[in-house]
């Protein structure tokens, strides 16, 4: 099991692209996927929950990957965290 | 091209539209080629730029009442060359009577005169839809039309990926199979409506089993001749790393018969209900033509709570 904790750097916040990028992303993979946001824990593959986070910008929020391909996952999103999804 | 033989066209529309042959039945040898009308009253008066002969004649009284009113000699030369043109028929409106020198012409060059006890105005409707139909651009496609509470579905995809089954389903919980396997497209108003290819009934094939009679079988009620095609769903395997639709934010269109239809592509897996799905899909596309749209709804939720968390 791994763990990062990551920033939101765009402007606009996890709305539903940036929402729709990381399931996407994240359904690639086998291993098991959370996302925690101040008290929420929600399935990283589940397009409602991530988008129900509402993660604003500047706001922090954990990776929990667990299972066989774990690292690629890890890498690959916190990869988008960082690019800003492709926005400011 | 498309087109209709006279004869043909004689023996369904009789009777709706109060036609009667005053020519020999064998002048019926003629194709309709052309889904427009044409009143050939300047071509009666010698006038033939842009006389368009490829379409059917009609002659109202006014048309009748002017060959009257010329001598017997003047009408048979004007009519003589009229006639050498390749009209495909003549239709007399209201039940005027034709000159004889126009029918014992006709007889001689083969070409149809019809009397029709309608009046021109009515004549020229009913005709108008009749040939609009005809002529109407169509296509047939493999697929599946079933009736899901109104709304009409177009189900495709790979033989064998369960369009009748499902559809065989969907007609089980009480919505209505328009046709199974072929599909007939047709180009109407703006609008794409299918029915099925031929009128043998509402007959589908059920691997393992074999051909059935839905109608027999459920009933009428599960049936309908014609639907007004509002989407199309694909049914496909489910493969793993395919990128299906998670929010409905973005709309996928096909172009059926220079028409924009929505598509749906939807994965399918064993034990998956399909149906369930479809009626989803149905009832989602009349909330959105009723103007809600459940994707919109809940990102603007989200998106009005990102901003009022970003300026706390």
């Amino acid at each position: 099991m791994l763990r990062k904790t990551v920033e939101i750097t765009n402007k606009l916040g996890m709305h539903a692209r940036p929402a729709t990028m990381i399931v996407k992303i994240a359904t690639r993979f086998r291993s098991e996927f959370k996302i925690i946001k101040d008290n929420m824990e929600i399935n990283g593959k589940s397009i409602m929950g991530v988008m129900t986070l509402a993660a604003e910008y500047g706001s922090k929020l954990e990776l929990l990957v667990d299972g066989v391909d774990e690292e690629h996952l890890l890498n690959e999103i916190s990869e988008l965290f960082i690019s800003k999804f492709g926005e400011e | 091209m498309k087109k209709i033989e006279v004869k043909e066209f004689y023996r369904t529309k009789q009777k709706d539209f109060l036609l009667s042959l005053v020519t020999e039945p064998e002048t019926m040898e003629r194709s309709i080629v052309s889904q427009y009308l044409s009143r050939p009253g300047l071509a009666f008066a010698g006038y033939f730029d842009q006389f368009d002969y490829k379409r059917i004649q009609i002659l109202g009284e006014k048309e009748i009442s002017f060959l009257q009113s010329q001598k017997s000699e003047e009408l048979y030369r004007i009519t003589q060359e009229i006639f050498t043109y390749d009209i495909p028929c003549f239709i007399v409106t209201k039940g005027l009577s034709v000159p004889e020198q126009m029918i014992f012409l006709a007889n001689d060059l083969k070409i149809p005169i019809f009397v029709s006890r309608l009046t021109t105005e009515k004549l020229y409707d009913f005709l108008r839809k009749y040939l609009a139909d005809i002529f109407a651009p169509s296509k047939t496609i493999h697929g599946t039309l079933v009736d899901v509470f109104g709304v009409g579905v177009l189900l495709t995809g790979k033989s064998g990926i369960g369009k009748s089954e499902c559809a065989l389903d969907l007609v089980e919980r009480g919505r209505r199979l328009v046709t199974d396997d072929a599909v007939k497209m047709i180009a109407k108003d703006g609008k794409i409506f299918g029915k099925s290819a031929k009128n043998y009934g509402y007959f589908m094939e059920v691997r393992g089993i074999g051909l059935i009679d839905v109608a027999k079988m459920f009933g009428i009620h599960a049936v309908c001749q014609e639907k007004k095609i509002d989407v199309q769903i694909e049914l496909m395997q489910w493969k793993d790393n395919m990128d299906y639709e998670r929010i409905g934010l973005t709309e996928n269109h096909v172009n059926i018969l220079d028409m924009k239809i929505p598509i749906i592509y939807l994965p399918v897996s064993p034990g998956k209900n399909v149906s369930v799905i479809i009626e989803v899909v149905a009832m989602n596309y009349m909330l959105k033509s009723y103007g809600y749209d459940a994707a919109k709804e809940f990102t603007q939720k989200i998106q009005a709570d990102i901003i009022r968390k970003s300026k706390k």
